[in-house]
């Protein structure tokens, strides 16, 4: 996000989904698209089917692999060498987009200094991915006319998640494989409304549309909009509330997330929760972090309330009631509009529409867009300054929305926690098809959990046999944070040393586990890599197959 | 150079690639269709689109067929009209619904305009699956018409290949391997099946068949992850003591919306939570004795005003935090972080999910 | 679909055949979805019934000669027995394949046939036959080193001198076919022989097979040569293994050798090209014509075995030889002959000899004839008053019918039209590939109406509609065709199906 504001000038997708089935060349990295974004994914087949060749980049087997031309399987938390790697291929090949360089971006020698030091065959050897393997990604990405880059959680997850999505943007802009259809860099927003929550400026340094707290002029008018005096002084991020919980932070307002189970390191964070003075939870469920609250609001589901949400490829899209929420629960907007209102607030809003309208005043970027054009035109995707701009398909087409990209020179810094002798595997952890994060709705759909009713953690054959552990056998995974029991899935969808799981399940919560080092610009924590080790506790059989895997 | 061709006495533009039905329907002369779906790669195989062509002996599937320049293009006359009659007369000697509820059935539909009636009856031969023990989509091998939508759909669409046309002739059917169930197979439930479908052979196990004017129609945006697919929540508005239950979850028609009609297992089957008992209904107070208990609305908000206001006094304003959400909407996160700024004057305001 | 898919029936048949499970084990090996694999096993019936070991033939042929009882007698004590579609072996009625050895019934035996006894009895050598399936084999190539010598061109000259027509059934001029593949852009081309046979009454490609091996591997090099192809695909009929090699090369062509796994479907040129690629044999549509895109969407020659066989004589003796051979119509012809005659066998006469020519080189009728059909089971049945009627294409198609693959069946007075044309509904209703509605329910319509006609005198008031949109709507010559069976002996014997 922050990445790609800083060297794009927007943090969005810069193309549309409905260009990836016209992509020639899409290289996934960091995305277990099929599973996470199930209907991208069938853009991303149909493009395979059609004859684009597919490179993935994950270190584990994924569904999308199997179709690849190539799979990359990285050790987890090297992106840095692999990419830049391919970047000093395509420099060194002199397949480099020189006019575009020349005239849409800036820094480019810097990342050139940088990279000659990253050879194919050093990378190799910190990565796993073959020289020949790199050299062939970075030829075909850099020679295909419409070759994009799709990236999730796999990228930003990290301590040093920044750094990857910059490196990621060295590669588009050296190759001006930006501002055209089916070309473009496209991070895929994990949750329904992620850009939307962005875009409002539920951020710490941003004001809605990416206006920085700190910039005198954006504060000046919600200054004057808002008629309130503003701190200009950006705020704390996720990652550093959760450190700061019971010290610093001693009053804490929390909708529609379960903290203790979606947040890194949840042991240090539940003995903050019980110095904390004042907690609010507004949610649709009771969940793991209600166990703290001093005051729980009944909220709505999306199929209780009117809004918007806004999509990875920057489209505003509207939400509509259509059934009556239980009992006296209530929409979000309304018991916001009630709590400022007794805070003092004279907020004269009634309705999410009015609440667009008056967000939409002050950013330039979403001023064309309204509930009632939305009703009447369908989703419409920003930048769209005024009400007659039929909307964006394509980002930075008329040239990069920041002036000039940035390059930015990126070195490798490790993860911050490597495998030892205590812990000697990789984990990572991630989601499923049938689960979604805390899973507080999709475990409770039959159907959705029977498919997929229990927690489990992939194991390869090898460190399997070593450990004496079959499939469907209890294990005790551990990191320096914690300890969970569950059930040993064995597969080759992980390389040996490496261990996978979901963060699906609250009795198996991975984020006991995970580290809650923060990446230093956004925040994000490391859920990708941290040191575990694995104990099998005892014998038995699993209720299900598991997820997908590939034998 | 634009290019043309003639159906019916009218001349039409085409460019290179596009099929005789699909400059038809372009142009609003309707064409029936079973097997068609503009997702998938035209077969020919359900008849119903046969049409006549200048110099060509045969009757010729206009889905299938690309439109050439100069081509002089009949979509209605006698013959046409008796293979078309004749044709759903067929099917529906094939299709033994009897007494089953008729639901939304493209066929009958399609029959009723034709004045088409049952050529004889036969019994259906074709296998059903037994074990196929799911949670969602249901097989009635009788309603099977065998347009091979679903097929196609899960292997051009989906991509997993759960199911094929398995046997031969009349004993054709929909089967995954070895007919076992769905859920011991490649299928990740995403309902494309169900939704292809032209007569209800492959339904929903709940929610279907429903007629249409019992119920209706919101369209809505999914509420999982970031793709924001567009979905029909289909409401039983009586249900729930009149708050309404949806009873499905539609996909709208391909090429409408940004998801072209696709819906993920998610999407379409995932919406029991919204009805689900463990729902918070009323608002809850901490009481001295560690337990939440009731409490009016009034009660709690003002309990939550007095409460920040409390900490605000006691560790400066840079004491409160806001969690937002990037589950709910756009207008809520800019009301959260208006109340964090404006209100209570801090920036320390972050979405859950702020990569 | 890739070439490793093509390879999907066999290893179906490696594990047995499609038994539960094998779908799945085949798909961890290959990577190929199980549910693809199931769908190809399911279609074919020497891979879908894995323990029937014993099918006994039902065609018209073998029903004459009481295959119904060899049905009865054959099963229990432990052995399960099918019946099963025509088995080309008509000359040798009733037909029995064991496992995938054709057989004979003889004194309530299975006995398998050897080569000598699979090329059947045959007209005697003559020097006016193109084939001459009593001649010696001859592997000198002297053909082939003549076409070389000729070069493409004035071997497409030749053939089109000849006027050879396609002799699988549908008789497309065999020059047009070479000239459309020589001028494809595309330079990856392919030669298909359709050794598939299995149209009801017909075997000659089996006597070909038998007899005259050196014709066709003579012939398919030569079309290889001419068209510019470097790969022959044999994809033969399940039934003629033991007529069959491994794959080998020969003068520097690539002979692949390719067993079907029982579907009369697959006798269809682009069914067969799907069954090669290791799909459901099920027809495609046309356009595009497998001369542009056929195997693997490469420009393809797809040719019968008997039109192939005639290739080396074409090129030695010359086009206008050949053409003068026929007698109507251009060239000799193969014409297999069953049913109540002395004599079942392959005869190779002049194209356009009547029917009772052929019978009298096959030995004589046994018994008064009745009625006939004179090419295969899609020709429908003709009366006795046109045995005068020459046996060739355009004659045949005068009064509704085809010469088709030339398999001739002859009834005698004994025989009822009902049964015999029930007996046919039921061959199409059971090898419809079930792609198309109008064959798939059609068939099915029309022997289940015929049915109630024979046990209850249920009115025959739908045929004509139905026989009408199967011609019109069907996607291939199957459906086309499957209702000629009944309608022509409903023209031609009506009082027989009026109670």
């Amino acid at each position: 996000m922050a990445g790609l504001v800083t060297t794009f000038g927007a943090g969005a997708m810069t193309n549309s989904i409905g260009e990836i089935r016209d992509v020639d060349c899409l290289f996934v990295i960091g995305s277990n698209t099929t599973e996470a974004h199930p209907v991208i994914g069938m853009e991303m087949k149909r493009a395979a089917r059609r004859g684009a060749t597919l490179i993935v980049a994950d270190p584990r087997k994924i569904w999308l692999s199997t179709i690849a031309d190539r799979h990359l399987e990285l050790t987890p938390g090297t992106d840095i060498w692999l990419l830049n790697a391919m970047a000093h291929v395509i420099i060194a090949e002199g397949l480099t987009d020189d006019a575009f360089i020349a005239a849409n971006t800036e820094n480019f020698e810097a990342v050139v200094a940088t990279v000659a030091a990253y050879t194919p065959e050093q990378a190799a050897v910190v990565t796993g991915v073959s020289a020949d393997d790199i050299r062939w990604a970075a030829r075909t990405y850099a020679t295909t006319e419409k070759a994009a880059i799709f990236y999730t959680l796999g990228i930003t997850e990290h301590s040093h998640g920044t750094d990857n999505v910059c490196a990621l943007a060295n590669l588009v802009l050296m190759t001006g494989h930006l501002g055209k259809p089916s070309a473009g860099l496209n991070p895929l927003r994990g949750q329904n409304n992620v850009q939307g929550a962005n875009d409002a400026g539920a951020s710490p340094i941003y004001f809605p549309g990416y206006q920085r707290v700190d910039d005198f002029g954006a504060l000046a008018r919600y200054e004057a909009s808002w008629g309130v005096t503003l701190d200009p002084k950006p705020g704390l991020n996720l990652n550093e509330m959760m450190k700061e919980m019971g010290r610093k932070l001693r009053g804490l307002f929390v909708m529609g997330e379960d903290i203790v189970l979606s947040e890194p390191n949840v042991g240090h964070l539940e003995k903050g929760l019980n110095g904390v003075d004042f907690l609010v939870i507004q949610d649709i469920f009771p969940n793991e972090t209600t166990r703290f609250a001093h005051v729980v609001l009944p909220a709505t589901s999306f199929a209780e309330k009117e809004g918007t949400f806004t999509n990875s490829e920057r489209r505003v899209q509207r939400v509509r009631k259509a059934v009556e929420p239980p009992g006296q629960a209530r929409a979000d907007w309304s018991i916001l509009l009630d709590l400022a209102g007794k805070a003092g607030a004279n907020w004269t809003l009634e309705s999410p529409a009015e609440v667009y309208a008056e967000m939409v005043k002050d950013t330039v970027r979403f001023a064309g867009i309204s509930h009632e054009r939305i009703d009447r035109e369908g989703g419409l995707q920003w930048p769209c300054p005024t009400p007659d701009h039929p909307g964006t398909r394509t980002l930075h087409e008329g040239g990069v929305l920041r002036g000039k990209g940035l390059f930015t020179a990126i070195e490798y810094r490790p993860s911050s926690e490597l495998p030892c002798d205590d812990y000697p595997f990789v984990l990572s952890t991630g989601r499923t098809l049938y689960h979604y994060n805390s899973a507080t709705q999709t475990r409770r759909e039959e159907g959705l959990d029977s498919k997929q009713p229990e927690a489990f953690v992939q194991i390869h054959p090898r460190d399997a046999r070593e450990l004496d552990v079959r499939s469907g056998d209890e294990v005790a995974v551990s990191t320096r944070r914690g300890e969970v029991r569950l059930k040993a899935l064995v597969t080759r969808q992980v390389k040996p040393g490496r261990i996978w799981m979901p963060f699906h399940f609250k009795e198996a919560r991975a984020n006991l586990l995970t580290n809650d080092v923060g990446d230093s610009v956004t925040g994000t924590a490391e859920y990708k890599v941290c040191a575990a080790q694995v104990v099998k506790v005892g014998e038995g059989t699993s209720k299900f197959p598991g997820a997908y895997a590939v034998e | 150079m634009t290019k043309t061709l003639n159906i019916n006495g009218s001349t039409f533009e085409f460019v290179d690639g596009e099929s005789l039905l699909e400059v038809a329907q372009r142009n609003g002369i309707g064409i029936p269709t079973l097997c068609h779906d503009p997702r998938l790669k035209a077969v020919g195989a359900c008849r119903t689109c046969l049409v006549e062509v200048e110099g060509q002996r045969r009757l010729t599937p206009a889905c299938a067929t690309l439109a050439a320049e100069g081509a002089k293009v009949t979509t209605d006359n006698a013959r046409i009209a008796r293979h078309r009659q004749l044709l759903l007369s067929m099917y529906l000697a094939d299709h033994p619904i009897g007494q089953k509820n008729r639901g939304d059935d493209e066929l009958l539909e399609m029959a009723e305009r034709f004045a088409a009636t049952p050529l004889g009856a036969l019994r259906s031969a074709r296998p059903g699956r037994s074990e196929n023990v799911n949670p969602y989509i249901k097989f009635d091998a009788e309603r099977c018409i065998l347009c091979a939508r679903c097929v196609r759909y899960c292997e051009e669409v989906e991509g997993v290949q759960a199911i094929t046309l398995a046997g031969r002739g009349s004993l054709t059917t929909i089967s995954t391997a070895d007919a076992r169930g769905l859920l011991d197979s490649s299928c990740e439930l995403c309902g494309g099946c169900v939704d292809v479908c032209p007569t209800g052979a492959m339904s929903q196990r709940a929610g279907w068949p429903l007629l249409k004017s019992d119920t209706k129609k919101v369209r809505t945006t999914c509420n999982y992850c970031g793709v924001g697919c567009q979905m029909d929540l289909v409401v039983d508005p009586d249900a729930n003591d009149g708050r309404g239950h949806i009873v499905r979850v539609d996909s709208p028609g391909p090429g409408t919306t940004t998801n072209d009609g696709n819906l993920c297992v998610k999407g379409r089957f995932g919406t029991g939570f919204v009805d689900h008992p463990d729902r918070l209904t009323v608002p809850l107070i901490r009481g001295e004795d560690g337990e939440l208990h009731e409490a009016t609305w009034e009660q709690a908000l003002d309990r939550v005003v007095k409460g920040f206001a409390a900490v605000q006094e006691a560790h400066g304003k840079d004491a409160l935090g806001f969690v937002s959400s990037s589950r709910c909407t756009v207008e809520e996160n800019y009301l959260v972080q208006k109340l964090a700024r404006a209100v209570y004057g801090t920036n320390n305001v972050h979405q859950c999910a702020a990569t | 679909m890739s070439r490793e898919e093509s390879q999907i029936p066999e290893l179906i048949r490696h594990l047995g055949g499609l038994r539960t499970g094998v779908a799945r084990a085949i798909s961890e090996q290959t990577g190929v979805a199980e549910a693809q694999i199931y769908g190809v096993g399911s279609f074919f019936h020497l891979l879908n019934a894995p323990d029937v070991k014993l099918r006994v033939c039902q065609g018209l042929s073998c029903r004459l000669a009481g295959s119904e009882n060899v049905l009865e007698s054959i099963g229990g004590n432990g052995v399960l027995a099918s019946p099963c579609s025509c088995l080309a072996l008509c000359d040798q009625p009733p037909a029995v394949l064991n496992d995938r050895t054709l057989s004979t019934w003889n004194d309530g035996e299975v006995v398998a046939l050897d080569e000598a006894a699979l090329g059947g009895a045959v007209s005697e050598s003559r020097s006016d036959m193109a084939i001459d399936l009593a001649g010696e084999p001859d592997f000198s190539n002297r053909a082939l080193n003549r076409a070389l010598e000729l070069g493409p061109q004035a071997v497409l000259d030749v053939l089109e001198a000849s006027g050879l027509q396609g002799r699988g059934g549908a008789g497309f001029p065999a020059h047009l076919k070479w000239r459309a593949v020589r001028d494809q852009a595309e330079t990856e081309r392919f030669v298909v022989l359709n050794a598939d046979e299995g149209e009801p009454g017909t075997f000659k490609d089996r006597a070909v097979l038998a007899r005259r091996p050196d014709r066709v591997v003579e012939g398919l090099t030569i079309a290889a040569r001419v068209i510019g192809a470097n790969d022959v695909t044999i994809y033969y009929r399940g039934a003629f293994e033991s007529l069959m090699d491994k794959d080998f090369e020969y003068r520097g062509v690539r002979f692949h050798l390719h067993s079907g796994h029982g579907a009369y479907i697959c006798g269809e040129e682009t069914a067969l090209l799907e069954a090669l690629e290791g799909g459901r044999g099920m027809p495609r549509l046309k356009p595009p014509f497998p001369t542009t895109k056929g195997l693997w969407s490469k420009p393809t020659l797809v040719h019968n075995v008997e039109t192939i066989a005639c290739l080396p004589e074409i090129i030695m003796r010359g086009g206008e030889w050949f053409r003068g051979l026929g007698r109507s119509e251009p060239g000799s012809k193969l014409y297999s002959i069953s049913g109540h005659v002395q004599k079942p066998g392959t005869y190779e006469l002049p194209l356009g000899v009547t029917l009772d020519e052929l019978v009298e080189e096959a030995g004589g009728y046994v018994g008064t004839l009745k009625a006939f059909s004179p090419g295969g089971a899609s020709s429908g049945f003709l009366p006795a008053s046109e045995r005068t009627r020459p046996l060739d294409a355009k004659s045949l198609a005068e009064v509704g019918s085809m010469l088709g693959s030339a398999g001739v069946v002859v009834l005698n007075e004994t025989v009822k039209m009902p049964w015999a044309a029930l007996h046919q509904l039921r061959f199409f209703a059971e090898e419809s590939c079930g792609q198309c509605a109008p064959c798939r329910i059609g068939t099915r319509l029309l022997a289940e109406q015929l049915t109630q006609h024979l046990s209850s005198g249920a009115p025959l008031d739908a045929v004509d509609d139905v026989a009408w949109e199967m011609g019109e709507g069907s996607i291939c010559g199957l459906g086309q065709t499957a209702a000629l069976p009944l309608t022509s002996a409903m023209k031609y014997f009506p009082e027989e199906f009026s109670r």
